[in-house]
């Protein structure tokens, strides 16, 4: 039992890893190709590893839609009982969704090099439907991720 | 009997080598670094969480929260100032208002520190208290979402989301207004409590508690529960200051604190009985307003009216000395800026350098029509010439017919000296258009300006100047495009208002665009209507409604209508290239019918690439706004008495009439960023002109100008205007007399208001290049004042490329050919 729970620790620690290094290096690439699957699936390792990290999805529910314009993308993050979970597929019942002209427009948006939501708005990068605070929420947490695995805290 | 007494209205005696307090206040204000405060924040939302109880009633609620902040808020004394009292916790905070807008700076909390443009210092362990405890509790509660639930996602809001077709600052809550700060120092905060407590059991008594009398006995209750908050916290400052005196070894340090414990102990509390006390009963209250509301505009009004009184008794004492009344003012003003706002990156990119505005008001008439210029008026010149801080935005009153060319020159010199501020405002004009509101002649006269440039009866009218920030270039692009803008893509946005290749006519063209301004003004003003009914419903303003006329003889708070007069302000953006643009049409389309409308909504679509003819066409043969050409003046008074006739007819949710103004701040400078190429030839992405003042480069003759602007119909802009303006140089008495009669000239001609940056084009090109060669360089924005270094570069733009003019000649400065590329043409 204890070698499985070890086995499951490890390999989830090799995931962060391995997601961490993809991470890095899409934000510093010119497409930013599957920035948003490695950024949710990051959160979410780091939320079931990092005490402190997961303390920003303590009570917090919330349901994110993420969607591309051409319709190409469609990723739901939810988060509930202090868990994250993400589908590729639509929801119901967001609390914000947010539609993207392409994934480099949505790391702008989010993260890089600063969380750009009002300038991203004013191109029309991106547009949103719903409460704007939960977005705000989930930027900070994308950011915060950001600065913790380039060591910027 | 003259009220000038002292022998040198310039009062050059008085500097900064021997007002060495002042001097060292100055220096230590200089080197503050900008901080976030989350101390309210954190007061307000963990008693409104867990303290506060879902049976009272919200005006009740909310009056708690107040005083349980106000009383619980920490008594700081960071330096030597001789005022007790401070807006936040840091010697130059930034208040988080999470209810309001401070949600917005959520996804910079680990950034907000070290970011390029103006940072902000935010402690690691506040960013979590903001991030864990307070945001998560206005997620669902902030104005913006409870607004955008209540009304189910209305369109107003979306538009309104996507910030290029106008801001509606009612989600910066209740605020630009001019506060009756008198009745504190006058009557004193028991005063209000009892009048309030009076006027409670008078209903009681009366034994019907339904309906209204209910409204009205929660409203007195709130009041008192409010003011004695106010109360608490002046007791806990004399509390301190008067510990802090016991171990203080500095004796001058000492005293000073033991004259602040006095001074707390009884002001605001009770009547005010010297200067020094009037003046700190009044800062009490301003820092008290501040708790409840968000630090925007919050104007004191005209304080050398409200203060002479005890100015002159305590000299005519030989109490006060003209050098001490030069430090306590000093002092004030120090204060008046201790505080910032909270702003996120993006919006610092694109709006930043705003300071919180609070305006003071001086000179002027009183309220008989007769001069109010007093001693206090010249003292305060003085004080904003010696420490020429942005803050408080300064504004001098001007009746040509009342006021002595002594005290206009007096203006005009400090204007030289600090090379932006104060600003001029034109009594004949501002008092008429204030009675053509409906204003009563004595309160007319009795005007201060809020925040940038409107007027306001002070202490009396609820004005909330700045509920709309509309953008014309927004509507001209939409009748351009039939309903679509360049900025927003192949979205429909307003009505489809037709081709314009179709039009016949250029009255055909002015319909379809008086279609889209009536539409889009429209989805604004409901917008605005949805946040003041939210307001009303969630966030009253019980301590802020104490210190208005009307409120307590109403019982009702000021969110609900209880100023005895009350208003909502709309401002418009890029007025100037609007009416150029609808100039350029006319004269290009329709007049000369040198090139058809296709053909100039190519060139709009491709940034007049390939377009050189018809650019320098539309640059140079087309009538501008600013000359007297009869074309430009047709369609500027067109467009300002359309504008004047559509908002009046809009009655607000507490009974007062929609006023138009024309000023901008900085955003003819952000939403010049956004928008697409215009008729007028300015070229995509680059600024808009400030307020009403014309295009850069376009009016080449000052006399000209300001008699084209002046014969704007001044009763169609009760929301106030900023025109801006700039000299390169001025020297010696005669120019000053020259710049005065200039000033006076436009007044006559009927202009509101006019500011000046007295520098060169080569000075501002200089200090954006080597910044640091200008670390306080003051300039007036559009009607307001900043460091240079503060703006963003767009704004810098905007300044530099303002046209200059000779002060002399009245012939505009040539622009520097190396740099011409900034004109909005090139």
């Amino acid at each position: 039992m204890l070698g499985k729970i070890l086995n499951f620790f490890f390999f989830r620690g090799f995931r962060v890893k391995q997601t961490k290094k993809k991470f890095l290096n899409c934000l510093e690439s010119e497409l930013a190709e599957e920035f948003l699957q490695l950024l949710l699936n990051l959160m979410s390792l780091v939320f079931f590893l990092h005490k402190d990290f997961r303390r920003n999805i303590k009570d917090f529910n919330g349901r994110y839609l993420f969607r591309s314009k051409d319709n190409k993308i469609t990723v739901a993050a939810i988060f509930k009982n202090n868990r994250m979970t993400v589908l590729e597929k639509a929801i119901d019942n967001t609390n914000v969704t947010v539609i993207f002209k392409d994934q480099r427009a949505l790391m702008k948006f989010i993260l890089s090099p600063k969380p750009d939501i009002l300038g991203s708005i004013l191109k029309q990068d991106v547009t949103l439907d719903g409460n704007l605070n939960y977005l705000s929420k989930f930027a900070y947490m994308a950011k915060h991720l950001q600065l913790m695995v380039s060591g910027g805290i | 009997m003259s009220a000038i007494i002292l022998k040198d209205i310039r009062l050059k005696e008085y500097d900064l080598e021997n007002m060495g307090l002042l001097k060292k206040l100055r220096e230590e204000h200089s080197s503050a670094k900008p901080e976030v405060c989350i101390e309210r924040s954190r007061y307000i939302t963990l008693y409104l969480r867990d303290m506060s109880s879902s049976d009272d009633p919200i005006e009740i609620r909310y009056a708690k929260a107040v005083n349980h902040f106000l009383s619980n808020k920490g008594s700081f004394f960071f330096d030597d100032n001789l005022l007790a009292g401070t807006t936040t916790s840091k010697p130059l905070g930034a208040p988080v208002y999470p209810e309001l807008t401070g949600m917005a700076i959520w996804p910079e909390l680990d950034t907000i520190s070290t970011r390029p443009q103006n940072p902000q210092i935010l402690s690691r362990e506040d960013a979590d208290d903001l991030n864990f405890d307070i945001f998560p509790y206005w997620m669902e509660r902030n104005v913006l979402e409870y607004t955008r639930k209540k009304y189910n996602d209305p369109k107003c809001i979306r538009l309104f989301q996507q910030f290029v077709f106008f801001l509606a600052s009612k989600a910066g809550t209740i605020s630009h207004t001019v506060p009756n700060y008198k009745v504190a120092f006058e009557k004193g905060v028991e005063y209000i409590i009892e009048e309030a407590a009076s006027r409670e059991a008078r209903i009681k008594n009366n034994g019907n508690l339904t309906g209204e009398n209910k409204e009205k006995l929660e409203f007195y209750q709130a009041v008192q529960i409010a003011m004695k908050g106010v109360i608490a916290y002046a007791q806990n400052l004399s509390k301190k200051a008067a510990e802090l005196a016991k171990t203080e070894k500095d004796p001058a340090r000492k005293e000073n604190y033991l004259k602040m414990a006095g001074v707390c102990a009884r002001v605001p509390a009770k009547p005010a009985r010297t200067f020094r006390e009037a003046i700190n009963s009044l800062w009490i209250v301003q820092v008290a307003i501040h708790a409840e509301n968000i630090n925007m505009a919050m104007s004191p009004g005209r304080l050398d009216q409200i203060l002479y009184k005890y100015y002159k008794e305590d000299i005519d004492k030989g109490t006060l000395t003209v050098k001490e009344a030069i430090e306590l003012i000093g002092c004030l003003w120090l204060k008046l800026t201790d505080n910032t706002n909270l702003v996120p990156e993006t919006a610092e990119e694109l709006f930043g350098g705003a300071g919180t505005v609070p305006a003071v008001t001086i000179g002027g008439v009183d309220e008989d029509g007769e001069d109010a210029v007093n001693d206090l008026t010249y003292i305060m010149l003085r004080v904003t010439e010696l420490l020429k801080t942005k803050d408080p935005s300064m504004n001098a009153r001007y009746h040509y017919e009342k006021n002595t060319d002594g005290y206009r020159d007096r203006v005009a010199g400090v204007i030289v000296s600090t090379r932006a501020v104060p600003a001029f405002h034109n009594d004949v004009a501002d008092i008429k258009t204030l009675e053509n509101q409906g204003t009563k002649l004595e309160h007319a006269r009795d005007y201060a300006i809020i925040g940038c440039v409107e007027l306001a009866s002070a202490g009396r009218s609820y004005d909330a100047s700045s509920s709309i920030m509309f953008n014309l270039v927004s509507t001209l692009e939409l009748t351009l495009y039939n309903g679509k803008r360049p900025v927003t893509g192949d979205d429909q946005i307003g009505p489809e208002t037709g081709d314009p290749g179709q039009f016949n006519s250029f009255e055909d063209f002015r319909e379809a665009f008086k279609t889209q301004l009536k539409w889009l003004i429209g989805e604004a003003i409901q917008l605005n209507e949805y946040f003041g009914r939210v307001h009303q419903e969630i966030l009253p303003t019980p301590l802020l409604s104490s210190f208005l006329e009307g409120t307590m003889e109403k019982g009702k708070d000021l969110i609900f209508g209880g100023a005895l007069y009350n208003s909502s302000g709309a401002t418009h953006i890029g007025f100037a290239d609007t009416v150029d643009s609808l100039n350029a049409i006319e004269k290009a389309v329709f007049i000369d019918k040198k090139y058809t409308f296709a053909e100039i909504i190519d060139a709009l679509k491709v940034n007049f690439k390939g377009h050189d003819k018809l650019h320098s066409y539309l640059v140079y043969k087309t009538p501008k706004y600013g000359t007297e050409d009869p074309i430009a003046v047709k369609n500027s008074q067109n467009l300002i008495r359309f504008l004047y006739e559509f908002y009046q007819g809009h009655i607000n949710y507490r009974g007062g009439r929609y006023r138009p103004g024309y000023w901008t701040m900085t955003n003819h400078a952000g939403q010049g960023r956004l928008s697409g190429a215009l008729p007028n030839g300015r070229k995509a992405n680059k600024v808009f002109a400030s307020g009403i003042t014309p295009v850069s480069q376009a009016a080449n003759n000052i006399s000209a100008c300001l008699k084209s602007i002046g014969g704007l119909d001044n009763l169609c802009i009760p929301g106030g205007e900023a025109l801006n303006l700039k000299y390169p140089n001025i020297e010696g008495e005669e120019d000053i007399k020259k710049f005065g009669q200039a000033v006076e000239a436009y007044f006559r001609y009927g202009g509101l208001h006019v500011q000046f940056n007295i520098m060169s084009y080569e000075t501002l090109l200089d200090a954006r290049q080597n910044p640091e060669k200008y670390p306080e360089l003051l300039v007036r924005v559009s009607g307001y004042s900043a460091y240079f270094n503060d703006l963003n570069e767009a704004m810098k733009d905007e300044i530099i490329t303002r046209t200059a003019y000779d002060v002399k000649s009245g012939r505009a400065v040539p622009f520097p050919e190396s740099d011409r590329s900034m004109l909005g043409f090139e």
